[in-house]
Order: structure tokens, then sequence, then C-alpha cells
């Protein structure tokens, strides 16, 4: 206490009310912002965010510009006339502080996307959390994940999950990794990169048959005209037979192969002279129609996806150009020749020339058993034309019995442990509105004669309580319903080219307060600066 | 088509037609509905010409002469017309094989190249050593040729083609077709051509009015240079004559032509005029120079006039001779965009705060000048600071108030009243620099002579905030923003602004004794 009663408060406090400290505090934010635009430009907004504007320090500046403000004022109370326009000003920027301090602790801010007639109450918000679902037991567990721009260790334990480091920007790095998973000696799960060169490109891609690999690597891959597609090395002899269907057989589970031919199994014709096969199978027959599908058909002509028996038919792929690769051999049709070629390669080998346009290919890596994965390490964004092009990936590194796990923003983990299923997601904390929405229709207007967007619409169905009611909601036109303002966002297509809308979603309770500040701060400049009638010499000394 | 050219080929034969054939000056006046407005061929036909070779003549051709001529191809009608695309970056003309010292080549050399250059420009897109500049060069260059193609097929020239009340477009070869010509040959037999064209303009006229017959007046009226001329001679008498009322004159006469520049643009848009960087030039030039005009009228100081003469000279010169950077058409605005109270309310006031805080720049420039050489009093100085102090409590005002509205325009449209946007902050970077200056000349540490120097460099802040935002900061930095139009603007603007505030500020005052 005799420390405290040793400092002079009245001297801090005519320091922080000071115009010298306003200077200061006004200078540093000023600084902060002008690396923040920069920042943001480089790296985008989210490292921006990160690094600058919602920091601590930077939260601090401005707490400081509020006390260099509200001290300001009360030092130069009593109130006399001449200042009047300044008390306005400074009370205007305190209430808008208010008013955004409100905003900033219990203010909702997020987004809900709508697809065509699916209701739907999940607005997902800005804060990056990891959960974790036991679906089994009907439970989950969410770790918020820490603001920041730079990896952490979380250090965190939840029963025999360790969840260790969190990395906010990462990019993959590729590696081979361990199978999971036990397989079979004999299971075709390999994988490869290969390396393709014609006159006007070069590329390197991978493709594997493994189970495990995510999102990022798949079996088939297209270059412009071009399709690529992986198939088991066990299959690739049948592609060499040069039967006269031209039809393939595959089991898909056992990774065997044969023709029709050779067991001689008959390709018959149907009425309108659709070609059609029935393939014997486990004490039952499959009807395939192979020029229109490698699945059987149901007598009501349903296709069922889930056969391990499919049937292929070259002729299919003898027009477009279309290449099929196992591994260390490649098959595809030449029209010179006017016959399928199963070529070899060889690994770190000669490449093998393809009939398009001066084509080339070769395989460079081979794996039989590994995984290929693409290894989260960090690194600092870069933003090119409003998006991310690098960094745009969130992982968290798991420690489950002994064994280091992955989790990302794009590929959730699912795992046994212990018998139980578990998932992991890193994700975006969202809520669950009181009410229930529905995209009805969503309406684009182009500029006319152009493709440009002119205005974009939602008409929404709102169903609460029991009571639908009907909304519109467009640019500069919100929907508002019990404190939820929903805001017309943005749009997107999906793959059946169905348009969604998003909405923002937006609780302020800081509004009415900001409104006024800021109209106190407008009326009070206008007092202090342009109606106050100084009687100032002319000598420029201001008062 | 084959017949209708073969009609043609018999009337040309018959020496009815010059080189031209129709293409005659009637036809600037015809409605055309091309980037998402109906404007006159002659407003289109101009964009068009200049965007394709640099110019807005080809040759002895107009503009729409040349765009008829080029388009008549489509009707399998050849033309002696050539057009040469204007190449510029040193890898696109290496790439293109020109000749050395040579920055033209030929559309129809460009169109046996088409697809050597539209892999090129794919290629380059995926390489991280092409410069950003050199990729932007030949997608323009891509997007030219296929403007000329389309012109060249006759599919860019769109008629009102009338079907009932309803008004349809249809590409010149579409229109012109044998039976019109045929019928109307009865009519007009020395020429049936250009009446059928005309007619799509009757047509449309009678359904949707002739308000668009205006752009031809406000394309071919000039106001922007009138406006500078006028700017000019008011300067030039502000210096050469004693009588300030000859000065008055000029001033007003050159914000009237201003008036009635921006008053046009919002009729033909639409809506507020400051959507884009030529109209935010145009808007705060204008704006400043009335403001000026006020202040100087309520103060009773014709400082105030130079001032703001000297900030529209700048601003006219921008809109007369930038127009790399500054392009003067008319567009259909963003969706966003679309609302003219927030869009009149917000920036026009951000946009006037911007043309106070130049008169500022103006003055405080001045002044430094004026003290390096040392043609100024104490006394004078004093007097100067007082003015410059006015116009900055003006624009900080009107910055605040401008400020605050775009966040409530935001709030209303998006649910958020401050969302640290680039353009928001680095106007509430604007904003606080300016009040570090009002609130530090209250202190020691802001005295005249540095308030003086400091307004001039602030300048800056707004320069950054107004096309900063756009053309540094929305490239991005690392995609060599500075090699563009606008950013070498910026850089100049900024390095010049510097080297003066340095050079002037090595010998602090230099007074005359008075």
């Amino acid at each position: 206490m005799k420390k405290l009663d040793k400092i002079d408060w009245g001297k801090i406090e005519r320091f922080i009310g000071s115009l010298k400290f306003a200077v200061i505090v006004i200078s540093l934010f000023t600084l902060g912002m002008i690396v923040g635009t920069f920042l943001e430009s480089y790296y985008g907004t989210d490292f921006a965010n990160r690094t600058i504007y919602k920091t601590i320090p930077f939260i601090l500046i401005q707490f400081g510009m509020l006390l260099s403000i509200v001290y300001a004022a009360v030092l130069r109370l009593p109130p006399k006339r001449r200042l009047y326009g300044f008390y306005t000003i400074h009370s205007g920027l305190i209430i808008i502080g208010i008013g955004s301090l409100i905003t900033y602790v219990a203010g909702i801010d997020g987004q809900i996307t709508l697809a065509p007639n699916e209701p739907n109450r999940q607005v997902i918000l800005t804060k990056d959390i990891l959960k974790i679902t036991y679906p089994t037991e009907g439970k989950q567990i969410t770790n918020n994940l820490p603001f920041t721009a730079f990896p952490v260790s979380l250090n965190d334990k939840y029963e025999n999950i360790a969840i260790k480091d969190y990395i906010p920007f990462a990019e993959g790095k590729f590696v081979w990794s361990e199978p999971i998973n036990r397989y079979p000696e004999n299971a075709q799960v390999h994988s490869s990169k290969y390396h393709f060169k014609n006159a006007f490109a070069e590329q390197d891609f991978y493709l594997t048959l493994h189970p495990e690999a995510g999102n990022d690597f798949q079996s088939s891959f297209s270059m412009g005209p071009l399709s690529i597609t992986y198939y088991p090395e066990k299959i690739a002899h049948c592609f060499n037979t040069d039967n006269s269907s031209k039809i393939i057989i595959w089991n898909t589970q056992t990774a065997e192969c044969y023709t029709p031919e050779e067991k001689s199994i008959s390709v018959k014709m149907t009425s309108s002279k659709n070609r059609f096969i029935i393939v014997p199978n486990n004490n039952s027959f499959l009807t395939f129609f192979p020029d229109y599908s490698p699945y059987p058909m149901d007598l009501k002509l349903q296709s069922d996806e889930n056969s391990i028996i499919r049937v292929f038919s070259k002729k299919l792929f003898e027009d477009k150009p279309s290449l099929f690769l196992f591994g260390n051999k490649a098959a595809f049709y030449s029209k010179d020749e006017h016959k399928w070629k199963l070529v070899d390669l060889f690994l770190k080998g000669k490449p093998a020339i393809l009939p398009w346009m001066n084509a080339e290919i070769s395989l460079t890596e081979h794996q039989e058993r590994l995984v290929p994965y693409n290894l989260p390490i960090s690194t600092i964004p870069i933003q090119k034309n409003g998006s991310l092009i690098k960094g745009d990936l969130r992982a968290i590194k798991l420690e489950i019995m002994e064994r280091e796990y992955w989790v990302t923003n794009y590929s959730p983990l699912s795992l046994l442990i212990q018998g139980k299923k578990v998932i992991f997601e890193v994700t975006k904390e969202s809520l669950t509105l009181p009410f229930e929405l529905a995209l009805t229709e969503f309406k684009m207007d182009k500029d006319p004669g152009t493709n440009n967007p002119s205005s974009y619409e939602s008409f929404i169905k709102l169903f609460s309580d029991g009571i639908t009611t009907s909304h519109h909601v467009f640019m500069n036109n919100p929907m508002k319903k019990s404190g939820y303002t929903f805001y017309q966002a943005s749009y997107s297509q999906d793959a059946q080219g169905q348009y969604n809308s998003t909405l923002a979603v937006n609780v302020d309770q800081g509004r009415p307060l900001k409104y006024l500040g800021s109209l106190m701060l407008v009326f009070g400049a206008i007092w202090h600066y342009n109606l106050n009638k100084k009687n100032k010499k002319k000598s420029g000394v201001m008062p | 088509m084959k017949i209708i050219s073969l009609i043609l080929l018999f009337l040309i034969q018959s020496n009815l037609f010059g080189e031209t054939y129709f293409c005659k000056p009637e036809l600037e006046k015809l409605p055309i509905l091309q980037g998402g407005r109906v404007k006159p061929l002659y407003v289109h036909a101009m964009e068009t010409i200049k965007s394709l070779t640099g110019q807005s003549r080809v040759d002895d051709h107009s503009a729409v002469e040349a765009y008829c001529l080029l388009s008549l191809n489509g009707m399998g009608l050849p033309s002696q017309i050539k057009l040469d695309a204007r190449i510029d970056h040193v890898d696109l003309i290496k790439f293109l094989d020109i000749e050395k010292g040579q920055h033209s080549i030929p559309y129809e050399q460009l169109l046996s190249k088409e697809d050597l250059i539209k892999s090129e420009m794919r290629m380059a897109q995926g390489m991280q050593d092409k410069s950003e500049s050199y990729k932007k060069s030949i997608s323009k260059l891509y997007g030219n040729l296929l403007l000329y193609k389309e012109i060249k097929n006759g599919e860019n020239w769109l008629f009102a083609n009338r079907i009932g009340n309803k008004i349809d477009w249809a590409p010149l070869t579409a229109f012109l077709t044998e039976e019109k010509v045929i019928a109307q040959k009865k009519l007009t037999p020395e020429d049936p051509f250009l009446p059928v064209l005309l007619k799509s303009k009757i047509d449309f006229d009678e359904i949707s009015g002739k308000k668009y017959e205006l752009e031809l007046f406000y394309a071919k009226a000039g106001l922007a240079s009138w406006s500078l001329v006028l700017t000019l001679l008011s300067l030039a008498t502000l210096v050469l004559f004693k009588n300030f009322n000859i000065t008055l004159i000029f001033a007003s006469l050159s914000a009237l032509t201003q008036l009635i520049l921006v008053a046009l643009r919002v009729t033909i848009s639409g809506r507020a005029p400051i959507t884009n960087m030529y109209e935010t030039v145009l808007f705060s030039g204008f704006g400043s120079l009335l403001l000026a005009l006020i202040l100087g009228h309520l103060k009773k100081e014709k400082l105030f006039v130079y001032m703001g003469l000297g900030y529209n000279v700048c601003t006219l010169m921008m809109l007369n001779f930038a127009n790399g950077m500054l392009t003067a058409t008319i567009s259909p605005l963003v969706p966003v965009l679309r609302d003219n109270f927030w869009l009149s309310t917000h920036v026009t006031t951000v946009i006037l705060s911007y043309g106070a805080l130049a008169l500022s720049w103006v003055l405080a420039n001045t002044v430094l000048i004026k003290r390096k050489i040392g043609k100024i009093t104490k006394q004078e100085e004093l007097n100067f600071a007082d003015i410059i102090y006015t116009t900055l409590k003006w624009g900080t005002t009107m910055l605040a108030a401008g400020i605050i509205l775009g966040g409530v325009w935001a709030d209303y449209s998006w649910g958020r009243f401050w969302g640290w946007d680039p353009k928001e902050t680095w106007s509430l970077i604007v904003l606080c620099v300016y009040i570090t200056i009002l609130h530090g000349r209250y202190t020691t540490w802001i005295k005249t002579d540095r308030f003086i120097t400091v307004t001039a460099g602030a300048f800056l802040s707004v320069m950054m905030a107004w096309f900063g935002v756009n053309y540094i900061l929305a490239t991005g930095l690392h995609s060599y923003g500075f090699s563009e139009g606008g950013a070498i603007f910026l850089g100049t603007f900024f390095i010049v602004q510097i080297i003066l505030i340095f050079i002037t500020s090595t010998k602090f005052t230099k007074h005359i004794e008075s």
C-alpha cells in the first residue's frame, strides 16, 4: 500500500488525458493499421486478424485510446461553453467504444448456407474448434483452438487421446506413410507417381488404390481432354487380350479378371440392338449392359453400384483419349493400329510414348502398401485475388496409443479406439437457431447481354413454432427474426448445378449505442470545428 | 448470306458506293447493347477501337467507320481496313517476333497465331517466374484478339430488332436479311441498306425512348477538356490581372462546366457519379473547387480560390491525360453498390473530404516552396497555417461523417459496422493521421513551420487510401503491382512529394525580416 501512495495518480491521469498521450496512442494505432493492411494484402484477411487486428496488443492500444478520450474529457471539467463540441465528440467516442465492447463480448457473427428446399438451422461461426464425436454413445466434445497465426503446442488430453500440436496455417508436404490397418498379402492397395509430358505441358501426379488415402489422392485424373484411370496391377493382362467382344469382366474384391470368351459367356443383343451379358455369381446371375454402365442392372433397370463384379467395355474408350494405368503397365487404344496396346513402364525407366500429341508418360515412384499422404507443415499463407493459394490448411497432431495422427479441416479422421468408433474434425464452431430456414428459390439477374450478375435474391421460408412465413432476402434488404439479422452474403453452385445461397447471420446488441455515439461524434465535430465562434487572433495561434 | 453478298457486290460494281460501302456518319446514333448497357454506336465504336488499337481513328477512318467496315467482313464484304494491336511489354514483343523498335502488329497477323497466343497465355498463368504484368498483357492481347474476331464476324454489332412490342438484340449478320434489303430497294433504290439499319433506331426509340442519345452529346462535347482550359485561364488571370473578378468568372464557368459533366453522367448512368476512379477524381476536383469558392466567399479570402483552382488543374489533367489509369467508360455497377441513397451519401462525403484535404495539400506545398525560395514573412506563414487549419477541420469532419456513413451502410447491408477491410482501414488511417495533426497542433510538437510540412506529407495517406488500396494493395505486393499505370502514378507522386518535403525542409525557416 505504501508504494501505491507514493505514486502520483494525479500526474498519471494528467498524462493519460494529455494531448501528447493522445498523439502517441493514435500514432501507434495508425501504425498498426498500416502494417495490418499490408499483411492482409500479402497473407490474407485471416492472417492479418491473427497477427494484428484481433490481437491483445492492438486491443490494448484501442483501450488506451479510450482511456485517453475519457481522461481528456474528465480533465477538462467542469464544463466550459467553448468545449461543448469537444465533450460531445469524446462522449460519442466513449459510447461507440462501449457499444463495440458489447458486440465483442456478446455479439454473434456467422454464416448459414441454404441448399434448395433443405431446412437448416446450423449457423457456422468464426471460432476454430476440434470436435471429437463418439457416434455410438452420441457424445460430442469440442475443444476451442487458440486464435494464433503460428504453430502452438496444445498439450491437452482427453481419455486416451493426447492433443499435441496445432498449426493454424499449413501446407501439405508429400510423404509415404505406414498404413493404419493391416491388409492381406495380395491386396491391391498400390500407389504410383507418374510424370506426364507433351508439347504444351508437363506434370507430375499421384494415383492410388489405397483405401486410407485422403481426398488429395484419387484413382483417376484428367488433363484437358485426356482422362487417366488407375486400376489394380492384376487386371492389366485383360486389357491385352484381343477378344472380339472387347468386354472385360472383373471382380473388384479378388482383382481377378477374365473375358466372356474365356468363360464362354455369350454376349447377346436386345431387340433394340443393345448388347448385354449375363454373368454367374455365387449361385445368382447378374445382368450387364456394358455399353451403358459397368454395374449390373436389376429387373427394374436400376444399377447396383455396390456390386463387386463389374463389366468393362473397351469400346467406350476408343474415341476419346483415355489412358489406363496399372502401376508398372499402361493401356490405351491406338487409332493408327486399330488395337489396344499394353506397354511396360519401368520404375525410373524410359518413358512410354502415347498416341496423342507427342505425349509420353513415365513411372517415377511406386509403392505396394505405403499410403500417399500430405503431411501438414507450418507455413505463412499467401493470398492472391482474394483467396488463399497457400496455407489454407488447419491441422492438429493427435497421439493415440503411442501412434501419431493428423486431422485437418480438409480430412477428418475416423478411428476405432478400444472398439469404440471416434471421429475427429477440425472445423468451425456452430450455433443452432431456435427456428429453421429453407431456401425455396435463388434468383440471380444479369446485366442485359452479359454474364455479370446484377443482383442475387433468396426466397426463404421460415419455420418457427409451427408457423411458416415467407421472406425475400437480397442485397441491402436483410431479414430480421428474434434478434438475428440475415443478409444475402454469397452463393455457390453444387455438383448438380443447383444454386445454394449463403446468408450472413448476425446478432449485435451494441448496435444502438454505436449509432448514438456516431451521431454524437459527427455533430460534435461540426460543433467544435465549424460552428464555434473562436475569438482567436489572426496570428494563427490556436486556442 | 451468300445471296446478300452477291447483291452487295452488284451494287458496289455499279459504283453507288465508295470504299466505305454504307458506313456513314449517320450510323453513330444507332443504339447498341454492349457491356450491359444500351449506348450510341459512336460510344461503343470509340471504346472498342481504342481498346483494340490504342487510338480513336484508324488511318483516315473514324472509329464508327472502322468498326462498321470491320463488321462488314462478316457479311462477306472485304474491306481495306487494317487494325494494328499495340504491344508494349518487352517479353510480349519478343514472343510475337516483332521487329526491334516496333510496337505494333496487325491483327490479321495475330489471327494466324491465335492458338499459339492462347497456349502461351495458359502456360504463363501457371508459371511463377513470369511477371504479373506479362500475364496481364498477354491475356489482354488475347481478349482483344477475340474481340477483333467477334467484330470481324459481324457478331459484335448488335441491332435493336423489334418483335411486337419488345426489343430483341440481333447481330448484323442476322439483322440485315435479304428480304429487308429487297423490300427497301423498292422504296429507295439508290441505297437500300442504310435505311434498313437506321430502322432499328426508329424501332428502339419508339419503344424505349431516346435517352441514350444524351450519351452521344456527352461523348462529343469534350467537357473535361473545356473545364481544363477554363481552370487554366482562371489560374492565369489570377497571376496576370489585378482584378480578381475575372478569375472568379472563369473559375465559376469551369465549375459550371464540371457540374454539367457530372450531371450528364448522373443522367446517363442513373446513379451517383462516384463509382469508379474516373468519377471520384472528377467529383473530388469539382467538389473542392465548389467548396473553395464557398469558403473563399464566407471567409473573404482569395487564397481558397487559388487552392481550389490548383487542385482542380491536377484532377482535370488526370481526367484528360491519364487514360490508361482512369477510364471514362460508364459501366453497370456490381450488385453490392446498387443503393443510390448510401452510394450518394457515403461515397460523396468521403470523396468531398478528400477534396477538402487536397486543398490543404495545395497550399501546404505552395508554402513549402515559397519558404524555400525565401519569399514569405512570419506573419504570412501564420496566416497560411490558419487557412490550412480551416480546410483540415472541414476535411476531417466530413471524413469522420463519411466513414461512419460507410459503417452504417456496411451494417445495413452486410451486418457488420466494421470489418478491417483495407478500404475501410485506410480511410480510418487517414482520419487518424489528420486527427493526430489536429491534436498535435495544440502541443509543442507540431509548431507552425512543422505543421505545414506535416500537412503536405499527410496527403500521402489520402492518396494511399484513394488509389493505393486499389492499385497496390488489391493486386498484392508480390505481383509486381508497381508495373502498372496506377501504381506508377502513385509511386511517382510519393517520390516527388517526399523529395519536395526533403528539399524544402533542409534549411527550415528562411523569413524576410519585416
